[in-house]
Formats: C-alpha cells, sequence, structure tokens
C-alpha cells in the first residue's frame, strides 16, 4: 500500500497539519486553498452522508474511493479530523488504516502536542518533535510505499 | 481497565502528595497575589479550563470511550472513568434535576485538600475550582456546554463535597469559510 | 438495497427510486418537563441530545398526539417547539422517527453529490482520478459509476454493508456484483429511456417500462445477493 499524504485539521477548520509522503499530484491550488477545498468536501460530505443515511449512524463516514486514491476519514469526539490519502487497496489482507489513524492520534498528537503545554492546540502544529516521530511512524509501517501490484 | 493496572506500574507515576503539595501552593500564591477570593476562584478556573482542554484528548485517546448521546450517560463516564482515572476516585452521580439536565457530583474524599485548612477570612474561596474548569474545558471540547459550580465543600464544614454541573446547550461544529 | 439516483451532467436529480427503507418510529408519551433537548435543523424539530427508549439523537418529530407534522408546525398549524414548552400540553405523545426525504431534498442531495464528485477528483493525490466511485459509512454503501459516452450519467445505489461484504465474500473480492448491478441499470437507462422517441435527455424520467424494468432488475440482483449467502 502507498500512503500518499495526511492533513489533521481541528473542529473549526484549520489545518493543524499536513505532509505528503509519495504524492505524485498536486491539485494546482496553493496549500491553504487546497486545505479549504478538503475541509469544506469533508463537512458537505458529512452533511450529505447524514441526510442520505437510512438507519441512525454512529461514526459515520468511513472512507470514499475514485479509482485512483482511497481517502480514510477518522474523527475524534472532539471535531478532530484526520485524513489519509492511500492508493487502492481492496485484499482482504490491507491494513485497517482507520485503527492507523486512531494509533496516530492516541501516541503521537496526544503525546507529543497536547501534552506539551507550548503547542498552542487551534494553530498549525510546528513542533519538530511530533513531526519527527510522525515520520517515522509512517516511514516504519510495513506497508508504506509498497505498490499493490493490482 | 488493562491500561489502568499498567498505569499504576508506570515508573513515572507521580506521587499524590506532590501533586497535593504543588496544587496547594499554587493556590496559597494566588491568594497571596490577589485581593480577594472571587478572583482566585477565577484564575483557578481558568488554569483548569486550560487543563480541560487537553485532559479530554488524553481521556478519549486513553479510554475507549465514544461520544455521549445522553446526559445520564454523561454523568457516568465522568464519574466512573474520568475522575477514576485521573484522581483515583470514584464520586456518586446523585441529585438529578426533573428534566435530566442536571446533576450533582458528590466526593468522599477530595485528593485535593487532603492537608488543607482554609484560613480565617477565606469562606469565599472555592479551593477546589480548578476541577469546575476543568470540566468546563473538557466537555466544550465535545459540544458540550455546562456550568460547574460548588454546591458543598468539606473544607467549609460540610460532610461531603457536592459538584453540580448543569447542561447548558449543545455547541455546532464550524462552518467552513465562505459556505452555508 | 435501499435505493437508487440518477443523475444528469449538470447535477440535476433525473430519476429516484428507494428500495426497502425501513422506517424507525417511536412514539412515547412524556410529562412535563421533556428531558430531550431539541433543535430546529432543516427545517424540522430534531433530537439534539439526551437519546433514550429507542429514541436517537437526529430524530425528528413526526407527530404529535396523532396530529403529523409538517416541518416545524402541526398539520393543524400549531408551533411544535411552542406545544413541547406549554406544562398545560401534557401528557403529550410524541412520535420521533427519521425522516422521510422530501423531493426537493433528495434534489439538493443529488446536486451536492454532484460537486463532491469532481472536487474528490480535484483533490486526488495521483494523476488521472475519476470522480468518487464509492462512499462507505458505518451504515451504508454508496456506489457510483459515470458513464463516458458522450454524456454524463450517474447512478447510486445503496448497499446494506452486511450484504455487500456477505457478497463480496462469496462472490467477488472487488464488488464487481455492485458494478454489473450498475452497468445493468445503464443498460435499462439506454433501452427504456433514451430509446423512448418521448423522452428528452436530461429531463426527469416518467417511463413506465423503465420503472418496471429497474424494479426486475433491483429485485433479481437481491435474490441473488441472498440466494448466495
Amino acid at each position: 500500500m502507498t500512503i500518499f499524504n495526511l492533513y489533521i485539521f481541528d473542529r473549526n477548520g484549520t489545518c493543524l497539519y499536513y505532509r505528503e509522503w509519495n504524492r505524485t499530484r498536486q491539485s494546482g491550488l496553493a496549500k491553504e486553498e487546497e486545505f479549504k477545498l478538503m475541509y469544506g468536501m469533508l463537512f458537505s460530505l458529512k452533511s450529505f452522508i447524514t441526510r442520505m443515511s437510512p438507519t441512525d449512524q454512529k461514526e459515520g463516514l468511513l472512507n470514499l474511493r475514485t479509482n485512483q486514491y482511497k481517502l480514510h476519514f477518522y474523527e475524534t469526539a472532539t471535531g478532530l479530523k484526520f485524513v489519509m490519502n492511500t492508493d487502492i487497496n481492496e485484499a482482504a489482507s490491507a491494513p485497517n488504516v482507520t485503527a492507523l489513524l486512531h494509533e496516530i492520534y492516541q501516541s503521537i498528537y496526544v503525546e507529543f502536542v497536547v501534552k506539551n503545554r507550548l503547542c498552542a492546540l487551534d494553530k498549525p502544529i510546528e513542533s519538530e518533535i511530533f513531526h519527527r516521530k510522525l515520520d517515522d511512524y509512517i516511514r516504519g509501517l510495513p506497508m508504506f510505499a509498497t505498490k499493490t501490484s493490482s | 481497565m488493562s491500561r489502568q493496572s499498567n498505569r499504576g506500574a508506570d515508573p513515572r507515576k507521580v506521587s499524590g502528595e506532590l501533586f497535593t503539595l504543588t496544587y496547594g501552593s499554587l493556590v496559597a500564591q494566588l491568594v497571596k497575589d490577589y485581593e480577594n477570593d472571587e478572583e482566585v476562584n477565577k484564575q483557578l478556573e481558568k488554569m483548569g479550563y486550560n487543563i480541560g482542554c487537553r485532559l479530554i484528548e488524553d481521556f478519549l485517546a486513553r479510554s475507549s470511550v465514544g461520544r455521549c448521546y445522553d446526559f445520564k450517560e454523561t454523568a457516568d463516564v465522568i464519574s466512573k472513568v474520568g475522575f477514576k482515572m485521573y484522581l483515583g476516585i470514584t464520586p456518586v452521580v446523585t441529585n438529578w434535576s426533573a428534566t435530566g439536565d442536571e446533576f450533582s457530583l458528590l466526593l468522599e474524599n477530595n485528593p485535593l485538600t487532603e492537608f488543607v485548612e482554609l484560613p480565617e477570612g477565606h469562606s469565599n474561596l472555592n479551593y477546589s475550582c480548578l476541577l469546575c474548569g476543568v470540566l468546563k474545558g473538557a466537555m466544550e471540547m465535545i459540544q458540550m456546554e455546562v456550568a460547574v459550580w460548588f454546591v458543598q465543600d468539606q473544607l467549609k464544614g460540610d460532610n461531603v463535597t457536592e459538584i453540580r454541573v448543569k447542561f447548558v446547550r449543545r455547541l455546532e461544529d464550524a462552518v467552513p469559510a465562505g459556505e452555508d | 438495497m435501499y435505493g437508487i439516483y440518477i443523475i444528469n451532467r449538470a447535477g440535476g436529480l433525473i430519476y429516484q427510486y428507494d428500495h426497502n427503507m425501513s422506517r424507525v418510529e417511536v412514539e412515547k408519551t412524556f410529562s412535563y418537563p421533556l428531558e430531550l433537548v431539541l433543535k430546529i435543523f432543516d427545517e424540522k424539530v430534531v433530537v439534539d441530545f439526551g437519546q433514550r427508549d429507542g429514541i436517537k439523537v437526529g430524530h425528528t418529530v413526526l407527530a404529535i398526539n396523532g396530529i403529523a407534522a409538517v416541518g416545524r408546525q402541526l398539520e393543524d398549524g400549531r408551533d411544535i417547539q411552542e406545544l413541547i414548552e406549554t406544562e398545560e400540553n401534557y401528557p403529550i405523545a410524541i412520535k420521533f422517527g427519521r425522516p422521510k426525504l422530501t423531493t426537493n431534498e433528495k434534489i439538493m442531495l443529488a446536486g451536492m453529490f454532484h460537486s463532491l464528485f469532481a472536487i474528490a477528483s480535484q483533490l486526488s493525490p495521483e494523476a488521472k482520478s475519476s470522480g468518487i466511485q464509492v462512499i462507505e459509512t458505518d451504515t451504508f454503501k454508496l456506489h457510483c459509476s459515470q458513464t463516458l459516452t458522450g454524456w454524463f450519467l450517474c447512478v447510486y445505489t445503496f448497499v446494506n454493508i452486511n450484504n455487500s461484504i456477505k457478497f463480496m465474500v462469496i462472490a467477488d473480492p472487488k464488488h464487481g456484483s455492485q458494478d454489473a448491478l450498475l452497468k445493468r441499470l445503464y443498460e435499462i437507462y439506454a433501452d427504456y429511456a433514451l430509446k423512448n422517441p418521448f423522452y428528452s435527455i436530461d429531463m426527469p424520467i416518467r417511463c413506465e417500462l423503465f420503472d418496471t424494468s429497474l424494479q426486475e432488475c433491483v429485485e433479481q440482483a437481491e435474490r441473488m445477493s441472498y440466494g448466495g449467502v
């Protein structure tokens, strides 16, 4: 599986963090604009799904897929939104990316941003240690950058 | 619950005495710095609020508690999971209002006040006001505005310490800029 | 399966079919004061907090004392929120449930999907991405296929996740079954709508033959998926 990029938004729509690994195409927008568009899409998508759902929902959106990528979504009760784009791996052995996003929240975001009193929670994350831990974690994943042959 | 026990064995665990003493000197310093008790209460609550905003993330990350859809459920989680996790006590949830939007937490032992005697002339000081702020901050992060205040305090001669929590309203997610 | 939407290239809804929409409804008699927190959402009175007895957050007030609700009011013109806040009206029997989508809402949602479809393609980290093909949520899965024959058509099917997972295991791990269904729907569209000389392209489909064959096709697909399990 290939990991393309990761966005972290707070509940006000501020993009707290963005990082890309194997992204091959840019959207052609300035980064700020891209963040706004991504947040806007998620916001509308959530509202779309709530209305469309035939039964009561708990988590709501899990992921969406096009013919080129799959967007995985994880939202905490505090409204933090983690978005990771990967390639489309439909194999049964494909790792559960939502669980992975939870892990990033639990072991990296909470530990190195929330518990660092000097990191503002509503501003983009500038912490070097957060950046390094996250990068190490992603690159250390067994699935990192292994193209699935399909 | 396994997390809980792991935590007990954590070598980084801070002693309860050190914590209560630290908190105590903080309050004592504030009492020195500010003219009146109301101002000290306000400062304590503000600090608590900032702690709550962060603590909630740690709480959600560690406990497997999901979103609450009912205030009764919320009260239970605060007492049985939240207080248990961070203060090692489980307050009794009681005195529900008729509309179910207000309840009390009864603390038999408040770890913050273990060695404390309030000095003369500070009858308005809410020594543990930090707790109110923590609850308020944490709840606000999960889209619930609440009011929290002390009703009874063992430090003031009451039999039990009672914290009252009132549901005010639900907060909405922010709408993206330039969209309706 | 829950339903099918067909959307034209401009984002207009030209056909919609609900299938197996199960209705969740709960009626309960309350005494004053009401323990539920209600709010106005989409011009409806919705439960915001205080889930209990099968009444869930997100449910809408459907009726009070047997009188149906129309938006924020009852059929007899009384305001729902006012009614609920007045103590003299208690005990009160309120019926809650998931609201049925109105035609206008469906049209709006179709337009919404149309733009989401385009944004998803624009935000792709890889070149040559299509729009949204599948959206997965915890309660339903939406499949969409876009036809490329000169103009634009979208078909959505809502599939109960449990069914589709079972289906995938038995049939094809690559959602082949849903793709086949979407393709079949497209054929039906071509046959009974496009080839009908009285049907004008891009306009809502009102052809009986189209309706019946689409229903047949959906039922057949369902029999297959249940039969396979």
